[in-house]
Formats: structure tokens, C-alpha cells, sequence
């Protein structure tokens, strides 16, 4: 065995829209492998197709080509699922049992005994911050009670791969640091964990390697510090910028941007700026100030979102 | 035996949860009250109200018809109970779920197919009991084939629920459920009387030859109920050939139902 818990190969996924119309591409020519241990994110705008990539591992869809597999198990094999935990997107549990229940219920399903779901529960509720809810009935639960009850459930049989399909969706900002710190956690006992997320800012937080799906294509796969090259970008401000100067400066540097008397500019690599200052000084242009512009994250995620889209 | 048990409470659960549960007991409870104020009549001890009119025979008669039609009955309401359970399960936002469970899928779907029919058949069973008991006791006379009666019911709800989990597994809803069993119920019914038409068919017999492959590859669900009345009367199956064939197709409607949910996508 070697140490990929997750691999995917050449996978490609089509929906049939139903009759006359043309089906859906949702995974194109898709690889990647999870490494043991690894907090594993997939990161994509909505329709990126991520839920339907986790689906496919866990059986529940069927590839149209390719293959996905865990622990060298198909999605057709029920041995892929003996030790995955899973919390789907958008699920509804059923509203005619309570908390408690629930969990006798799908443990039973993944082969647990009722003694063992007992001697875990309690544990489980108090973690996910559920205890006085156990009894309840689910259909009285609010949308981030059964996100919590959702991760109980998928937390149950001890798994050693789990799947979170937008684990935070609906769970309020402390239930969301609760959420990283119970990932974190996991990691430490050496769980693996695939996180799918729409959220920059959730992945940067726990996921050591992510991948970026895009309208059902691979864009990057990487860790997470270099997976979005931010160039850099500075802000120098003069005490007065003459038009032939400004010139002469958007001439040499095609990114820099003037407004009365700042320039904008992204550069290449951190050395440029020194160029700019130089001509500047040259020209006789007094500076203020120079001061490195912080491009989010965010913002250069957009940018090769929307980078990917135009040139298909 | 874990994941079978999980499927059973689960599905145990459901059926509670829902109204025609309790309606089920309201019917039988009914019956009861109805059954119990009636004269007790000590028949096997000739102690017979005003004179011979009521021989055990006669009555023996009464008790098979009321269990026919009963019987019938409450399979009819358990179709209306149970036709939500399969969709309900596969519904979107669960069946993810369900399906990430260690369980190979044919295995799954047939857990869940012996689980709602174990629960329905055991409230058939009880109540049916229950009301056969209080007659019984009122009446003096205890109609031992009742059970065989009762037996054969379940027999018959197990083919009814194939059909009904058939169509509730393709087309993911309760009410195409009921409407396709319904149609094949009373499409059948009406296959059965084919002969009525034969004169007006003429000399045509290709005609005859489609209708009669037709009756013949559908399950006969009226005609096997028609057994329930004579084997309580101790007379024995009226005719085999419906009953038999009616199983065999409703085995081959599952496994065709275990093929068809082994490639759906969910
Ligand atoms: N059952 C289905 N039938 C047809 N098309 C589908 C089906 N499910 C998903 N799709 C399509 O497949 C594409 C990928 O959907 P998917 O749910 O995998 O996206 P996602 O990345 O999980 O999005 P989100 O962030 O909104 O959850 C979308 O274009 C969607 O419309
Ligand atoms: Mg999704």
C-alpha cells in the first residue's frame, strides 16, 4: 500500500440533463491524489463541481470515465466507505428521529454495535456543543444544529478518512472556530480529511494542500502558501508628478496606474521598485512615501477564477 | 446484523412517525369494541341463540368472508402507509448519506425492503389477531384456519410491496408509487375477465394470443386474494396458477428493481 488515501485518475463526469437537452460537463479529465494525514481542501465557486467529485468517491455517483478510489478501493466497492465519515451538502436528516437516534441509526448502518454508539455519544454531543438537544427531534433543530449533528454523525465510527462538504455552511462564527479546531484535532490524530469549501479563507486556516476546481477543471492543486502567487504591488506617493514623468514611467512599467500624484504598480519580482525610484530620482520626482500593497488572497483567487474562464 | 437492526429501527420510526400509523389501530380498535359487544355465543357447547339458525358452518363461513374483505383492506391502507417509505429513504440530502455506509447497494436496498415489510406485516399481524381473538372468544369457536389465512395475507402483502417498491424506487415518489401500483392492480383485474371480450374480438386471434402473454407475465394480485376465503374455511388454495406466477413475477419486478438502484446515480 503505498500512502495515498484518495486517488483520482482521469476523471471525468457527464449528467444526463434529461431528455433532447445536452448533458452536463461537471468533472473534466480531473487527478489528484490525498495523502495520508493530509487536511485536504477543494476550493471552487459554486457549480465548480466539488460535491460532485466528493459524491463520486463515496459511491453514490457513478464516473462517466476515469476512476476515484480510497485506499485503492472503487466508488462501486463498499470496502472504500468501511472507514470514512461524511457529512454531505445541503442534507436532510430525517426529522422523525431525534439527535440521539440519529446516531443509533447511521452507526448501525456503518456496522457499529448500539453499545459502542452509547459509549461514544454523550462525548460526541458534548463536542459539537449538541448536548441538551440529543432528544429533540431533528425536524426542531435549526439549520447549524444539524450542521454539528451532521459532524457527530460523521465522527462516529472513528474514521480515518473524512469527507465535509461545506462543513461551516449555516454554523455561526463561533461554531466555525469550534469546527477548525475540532479539523485541527483530527489532524493531530492522524486523521486525513477532504474539505470541500467555497471559502478562501476556511482553507488557508486548516487545509495543508488544496486544489481549485473551476467550472469542472483542475486549476492548481498545491500547498496552500504558494498556491496563489500574489505578485507584489506598491503604492509610491510624490510631491509632484509632471505628465512626462508619468509618461515616461506607465511607458517602462505598462502596470503602473497614475492619480494625481500616486502610482500604482504591480511588479514581477520586489527588486523592480528600486527601477521606479531611480527614475524618479532622476527626473528630479520628490517621493513621500513607498509602502507595499497587500493583494488579498481573495482577490488573486478571483483572479485566476476568472483568468481560467476566457481563455476556454 | 447491526446494519440490518439500524434499518429496521430506522424504518420502525418512520412509520410511527406518520398519521395512518395510528389510523391503522384506530381501525382496529373499532372492530374490537364492535366485536366484543356482540352476544356471546357459546357454539361448540350447542349453546346456540334461538334454535339452529346460526350452524358453525354458516358462521365459519361469515368469519372467512369478514377476514377476506378485512384483510384486503388493510393491505390497501398498508400500500397508502408504506408507498413514501422507499422514496423517503433515496430522498435527496439522505441518500448520500445512506449510501456512504459500508453497505454493497443491492444489500442496502433489500435491508430496507425486508425492514418496512417485517413492521408492516407484524401490524397486519397483530391487528388482524387481535380482532380474530375477540371474535373468537365471543363466539365460542375458535377457526383455527385463520392462521394459515393470516399467513397467506403476509405472502400476499410481500408481492404487493414489490410492486409498490418498484415504482417508489424509480420514480422516487410516493405517489407515483400508489398510481403505478394501482394500475397494474387494476389492469390485472381487468386481464383476468379477458374472456368477456373474446366474442367481440372475432376470429382474430392474434388479439386473444397479446392479451393472454399479457395476463399471463402480469402479477395476478386480485385473483391470489381470492384464496384467503377458502383456505380459512379449511377448503385450500382455489387455483395455484395465480399464486405462484403472481410470486415469481414479483421476484423478478425486485430483482429488476436491485439493478436498476445499482446504477442510478443519486
Ligand atoms: N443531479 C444533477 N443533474 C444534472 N446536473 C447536475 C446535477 N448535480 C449537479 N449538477 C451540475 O454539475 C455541476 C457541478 O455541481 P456541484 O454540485 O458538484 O458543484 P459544487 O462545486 O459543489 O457547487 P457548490 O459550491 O454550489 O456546492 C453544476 O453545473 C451543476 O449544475
Ligand atoms: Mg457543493
Amino acid at each position: 500500500m503505498n500512502d495515498a488515501a484518495i486517488q483520482v485518475d482521469h476523471l471525468t463526469k457527464r449528467y444526463s440533463a434529461g431528455f433532447r437537452r445536452p448533458p452536463v460537463q461537471a468533472l473534466t479529465d480531473i487527478s489528484l491524489d490525498v495523502k495520508k494525514n493530509e487536511i485536504f481542501g477543494l476550493l471552487g465557486p459554486n457549480g465548480a463541481g466539488k460535491t460532485t467529485l466528493i459524491k463520486i468517491l463515496l459511491g453514490s455517483l457513478l464516473p462517466t470515465s476515469g476512476a476515484a478510489s480510497i485506499n485503492g478501493f472503487g466508488g462501486a466497492d463498499w470496502r472504500s466507505r468501511l472507514s470514512a465519515g461524511y457529512l454531505p451538502e445541503n442534507h436532510r436528516f430525517p426529522p422523525y428521529l431525534t439527535g440521539r437516534q440519529m446516531l443509533f441509526c447511521f452507526g448501525g448502518m456503518a456496522g457499529l454495535s448500539s453499545t459502542v454508539i452509547r459509549g461514544k455519544a454523550d462525548a460526541l454531543f458534548d463536542l459539537v456543543g449538541l448536548h441538551q438537544w440529543q432528544n429533540t427531534k431533528i425536524r426542531k433543530y435549526s439549520k447549524g444544529m444539524m450542521q454539528r449533528l451532521g459532524l457527530a454523525q460523521a465522527l462516529l465510527n472513528d474514521p480515518q478518512l473524512i469527507f465535509l462538504d461545506e462543513p461551516t455552511d449555516g454554523v455561526d462564527p463561533v461554531g466555525r472556530h469550534e469546527i477548525r479546531t475540532i479539523l485541527l484535532n483530527l489532524k493531530k490524530e492522524g486523521k486525513t480529511i477532504f474539505l470541500n469549501s467555497h471559502l478562501l479563507a476556511e482553507v488557508e486556516a486548516v487545509c495543508d494542500r488544496v486544489a481549485i476546481l473551476n467550472k469542472g477543471r483542475l486549476v492548481k492543486v498545491g500547498p496552500v502558501s504558494g498556491l496563489l502567487d500574489v505578485k507584489p504591488a506598491y503604492r509610491l506617493e510624490t510631491a509632484e508628478m509632471p505628465p512626462v514623468v508619468g509618461e515616461e514611467t506607465t511607458t517602462a512599467f505598462p502596470t503602473a496606474k497614475i492619480e494625481g500624484t500616486v502610482i500604482t504598480v504591480t511588479l514581477e519580482t520586489p527588486g523592480q521598485v528600486n527601477e521606479i525610484i531611480d527614475l524618479l530620482r532622476r527626473r528630479g520626482v520628490d517621493l513621500v512615501s513607498v509602502a507595499p500593497v497587500k493583494v488579498s488572497l481573495e482577490e488573486s483567487f478571483l483572479e485566476l477564477i476568472q483568468g481560467d474562464g476566457s481563455h476556454e | 446484523m447491526n446494519k440490518f437492526a439500524a434499518i429496521l429501527y430506522d424504518s420502525f420510526l418512520e412509520i410511527k412517525d406518520r398519521k395512518i400509523f395510528y389510523f391503522y389501530w384506530l381501525v382496529a380498535g373499532v372492530l374490537i369494541i364492535v366485536f366484543g359487544l356482540l352476544p356471546s355465543l357459546n357454539i361448540n357447547g350447542r349453546d346456540i341463540l334461538e334454535g339452529n339458525l346460526l350452524s358453525p358452518e354458516v358462521l365459519n363461513g361469515f368469519i372467512a368472508r369478514f377476514f377476506d374483505g378485512f384483510l384486503g383492506f388493510v393491505i390497501f391502507l398498508l400500500v397508502f402507509g408504506s408507498a413514501g417509505l422507499a422514496p423517503s429513504f433515496l430522498s435527496k440530502g439522505r441518500v448520500e448519506l445512506v449510501l456512504s455506509k459500508p453497505i454493497d447497494r443491492w444489500r442496502l436496498l433489500s435491508m430496507k425492503f425486508l425492514a418496512v415489510y417485517l413492521v408492516k406485516a407484524a401490524v397486519l399481524a397483530v391487528m388482524a389477531t387481535a380482532i380474530w381473538l375477540t371474535l373468537s372468544l365471543r363466539l365460542g369457536m375458535f377457526n383455527w384456519g385463520f392462521f394459515p389465512g393470516l399467513l397467506f395475507a403476509c405472502l400476499q402483502l410481500l408481492v404487493v410491496y414489490a410492486i409498490v417498491f418498484f415504482f417508489g424506487v424509480l420514480t422516487n415518489s410516493a405517489a407515483s408509487a400508489i398510481m403505478g401500483y394501482f394500475v397494474i392492480r387494476i389492469g390485472t383485474d381487468l386481464l383476468a375477465s379477458r374472456k368477456v371480450v373474446y366474442p367481440l374480438l372475432g376470429e382474430k386471434s392474434l388479439w386473444k394470443t397479446i392479451l393472454d402473454g399479457v395476463y399471463h407475465v402480469s402479477p395476478k394480485i386480485g385473483e391470489m386474494s381470492e384464496n384467503i376465503g377458502p383456505i380459512m374455511t379449511g377448503k385450500g388454495m382455489a387455483d395455484f396458477y395465480p399464486v405462484w406466477s403472481t410470486v415469481l413475477i414479483a421476484v423478478v419486478v425486485f430483482l429488476v428493481t436491485l439493478l436498476y438502484f445499482n446504477r442510478k446515480d443519486y
